[in-house]
């Protein structure tokens, strides 16, 4: 799984297009030390973006990412953050980089 | 990686259907030196085009790109540049050269 004592948060950014979700997924990953775990496209053009790390970390990035994709587009969906993502939520969300 | 000394400036447009984004397409890489790195469809007929280049070459790329396929079709949904994507954002980018 994703969370090898590097922190389990899990921050989510929804966005409509791809373009905000790839602002938002920088924004994110400079603003904190935060994992991109993932990138989905959900339909409908829908495309939803996934970090991971300690708590702290996880809300400062969901919150810049959410900051920086609102002026992209068509912008912002969701942003989300569950600071402790239950086990069985894990076969759920997209692997990381493992398999 | 898209980056071998190469240039690491990302460009994004956004279109409502594929016929502008082909237009972008095209505009763009007349209109500077960049590299097509792929073109995703998101679904809701929005279609992502990405080019990678000098920041310079970017910008004057997505410019001509997106002042191009406003014209085309339904058109621009987005047109983005981000000088220097942080290495995590790479896992959500299309691959490019690479499987």
């Amino acid at each position: 799984m994703a969370n090898d004592n590097y922190g389990i948060a899990l921050g989510m950014i929804e966005t409509r297009g791809l373009v905000p979700a790839i602002e938002a997924a920088d924004a994110m990953t400079k603003a904190a030390e935060v994992r991109m775990i993932g990138r989905e496209f959900v339909g409908g053009g829908y495309v939803t973006v996934l970090v991971r790390g300690e708590t702290g970390a996880v809300n400062a990035a969901v919150r810049a990412g959410a900051d920086a994709c609102e002026r992209v587009g068509d912008g912002l969906v969701a942003a989300h953050i569950i600071a402790r993502p239950h086990k069985e939520v894990e076969p759920v969300l997209p692997a990381g980089k493992t398999a």
